[in-house]
């Protein structure tokens, strides 16, 4: 186990390495530097308001005086040492910006994962316990349709009925805070963050959670027609036991490993609700970062979207064998 | 009677009729966006007036974009043009405005309405359809073919090309796909070639996982084992007789895959990343109705819709794919 874990962090490292590393060579070779957006160097430089050693200094500033190998070198040496940079946007040091988004991107990930699994796992069950009656046949069709249904159509949609004071007033238009909860006490406030998120988590649950329900009712489809259900039947067992006892805990290993295939999804999708709903979590910081070109801000994202993605494949893993010993990690590698 | 393979495969297929509905779907979508030029223009097929007979559109599409020399400049819909005129059923084209009809509601004139340059939404909803479709398939195309070739060359040699090659496909799953879609788009300026050109290459890894998992099951079999003893060269076997047997389930997840280039490339569209105008994409005409929403639901609706629809047909088709290969299924019935 511990061999196992050792190789693992080993390859988590020697994969960050290179998922920086073309990232930051991506945004290297691009073509017309980043300098040059924000002091709109081209025409401020021919008009001679901007003298070329301004310039120089930008680059130097950027690191993109020196080639790409060297500057992807100083950039892993702060790195190492959790330095980001600073944001070209406000001149504030990356680590902070990030510090601000991250928990908010990270709370909304959490409460849809929980509201994902609360929702879906019953409902796959029942589904594959009740196969092909009017229960699993409706409900599929409808977790189907939810699951093709783009998410900034829904955003849009649920944003216009529910929130624009044009139809319902039922949720704020977007953000996380209201004014007036600036100065109220503890609860009102975390009424009013659960209030503003509402919108945000359905937006982002409903395609997942019929992902997953189709999954779980799947897998425990696959675990019913083996032969020791088929024994425990046999046995005498009620079927309630025969589900709950030997179906479902076997149905549960898949789902566990789907954890780590989830959350580089809902991360993702993050870009798309919360610049919807102007949530200033990683999302949106991300989307501003690239239409601004801050690269420094661009290379902390990827890079800490690809921790996340590392650590929880690695979670995933780990609690796989965990929960089916079976599984022996060493021979895996 | 003897059904081959894909003759058993299209038999189970055919047995689903909502997966039928979907395949007629995506048929006919894929029909609307090669004609969409008969289908949505505002030159009309034909056009008699004094005894002289002009074709303006199929002329207009044989010589790319000229017009007879004696009705230069004319628009032929205004009254004042008499004789006989037949229009391709949506009059109008993607790019025709019409200041004095702003955001219509649907209408007879304007079957789905017009958006806030007075263009013809129907018009635009048919052309929009090209780039959806268009997207879908090359960059599936892309990333299938990069795809089965490294997926092969893992499974069928093994050993440490093996090894490399999915330390590498695992490398490239970690990696945050959308945002680095993102920000290739935002430094190298988005077109339908960089839209479809980054998917195709990032999208890869789940094609070359299955292709290899498929090739390391049937390179033991003994008609492999066969073709090697009589001295085939790697090529052939690889080709001939490998590929073909597992290309079943890569047509699966092609199928699915179509569906989420098109949810990417929509998402894309409407983060401002896509095709740019004035071609129009179902992702920007959405994307643009923000401004119109709480007045102008069409605006909304329609593009959210065809896009849910064909995601939908897609999913449908895959999924039905998915179950007629499945052995279980087959021998269930």
């Amino acid at each position: 186990m511990k061999k196992y874990i050792v190789k693992r962090t080993l390859l988590i490292f020697l994969t960050l390495f290179l998922i920086t590393l073309l990232s930051y060579t991506i945004i290297r070779i691009a073509p017309g530097d980043y300098t040059t957006l924000k002091l709109g160097m081209e025409g401020a430089l021919k008009a001679g308001s901007i003298s070329q050693e301004i310039l120089e200094q930008e680059k130097k500033l950027y690191g993109l005086d020196k080639p790409v190998i060297v500057g992807y070198a100083e950039w892993l040496a702060k790195f190492v040492r959790l330095d980001f940079g600073i944001s070209r946007k406000d001149g504030r040091p990356v680590l902070t910006r990030i510090g601000e988004a991250l928990p908010i991107t990270l709370i909304l990930n959490v409460i849809s994962m929980i509201i994902i699994y609360i929702i879906s796992i019953p409902m796959g069950i029942v589904s594959a316990v009740k196969k092909d009656k009017a229960f699993d046949r409706v409900s599929s069709l409808i977790l189907f349709l939810l699951y093709s249904l783009p998410h900034f159509w829904i955003g849009l949609i649920l944003l216009l009925y529910m929130a624009s004071g044009e139809y319902l007033n039922l949720f704020p238009l977007g953000g996380i805070r209201s004014d007036w909860a600036a100065g109220a006490g503890f609860i009102p406030r975390l009424i009013d963050f659960c209030w503003h998120l509402v919108l945000p988590v359905i937006t982002l649950t409903y395609g997942e959670f019929a992902f997953l329900a189709r999954y779980t009712r799947a897998n425990m489809l696959e675990v019913i027609s083996q032969q020791y259900i088929m024994t425990a039947r046999a046995k005498g067992l009620s079927n309630k036991r025969v589900i709950f006892i030997h179906a479902f805990r076997n149905s549960l290993i898949p789902l566990v490993t789907l954890m780590a295939t989830l959350l580089p999804g809902l991360l993702g999708g993050t870009v798309i609700v919360e610049s919807i709903f102007s949530i200033p979590g990683m999302g949106l910081l991300a989307y501003e970062a690239i239409l601004s070109r801050d690269i420094p801000v661009i290379m902390a994202i990827t890079t800490i979207a690809a921790i996340l993605t590392l650590a929880g494949i690695l979670a995933a893993d780990l609690l796989y064998s965990l929960v089916d010993p079976r599984i022996r990690l060493e021979a895996k590698i | 009677m003897k059904a081959g393979y894909w003759g058993v495969l299209w038999r189970e297929f055919s047995k689903n009729r909502l997966a039928l509905a979907g395949l007629v779907i995506v048929i006919s979508l894929i029909l609307l966006a090669l004609c969409a030029p008969l289908i949505a223009n505002n030159k009309p097929y034909i056009y008699i007036t004094e005894g002289k007979v002009y074709l303006p559109l199929f002329y207009d599409i044989i010589t790319n974009g000229k017009e007879y020399a004696e009705l230069k400049g004319t628009d032929l819909s205004k009254e004042k043009f008499t004789g006989f005129k037949l229009f391709p059923p949506v009059a109008y084209s993607y790019s025709e405005y019409d200041l004095d009809s702003i955001v219509v509601p649907p209408s007879r004139k304007h079957l789905m309405g017009t958006d806030e340059q007075g263009r013809d939404l129907l018009a635009r909803m048919i052309y929009g359809s090209r780039v959806s479709i268009f997207i879908g398939f090359i960059a599936v195309i892309i990333y299938v073919a990069i795809g089965i070739i490294i997926g092969s060359i893992a499974g069928y040699y093994g050993g440490w090309i093996d090894m490399v090659i999915s330390r590498i496909i695992e490398v490239i799953m970690c990696f945050p796909t959308f945002f680095l879609i993102l920000t290739i788009l935002a430094l190298w300026g988005p077109s339908l070639a960089s839209v479809m050109l980054v998917i195709g290459i990032t999208s890869w890894p789940g094609i070359a996982r299955i292709v290899r998992g498929e090739f390391l099951k049937l390179r033991e079999m003994d008609f492999v084992v066969a073709s090697q003893a009589v001295g085939a060269a790697d090529r052939w076997i690889i080709f001939r007789h490998i590929l073909p047997n597992a290309l079943a389930p890569v047509l699966v997840s092609a199928t699915f895959g179509i569906a989420s280039t098109i949810l990417i490339e929509s998402s894309l569209s409407f983060l401002g990343f896509g095709v740019q105008p004035p071609t129009p994409s179902w992702g920007d005409i959405l994307s643009q109705s923000r401004d119109f929403m709480d007045f102008a639901w069409w605006l909304t609706f329609i593009p959210g819709f065809a896009i849910f629809i064909t995601i939908t047909a897609y999913n449908l088709v895959g999924d039905a794919l998915q179950d007629a290969m499945n052995p279980k299924s087959l021998s269930g019935k």
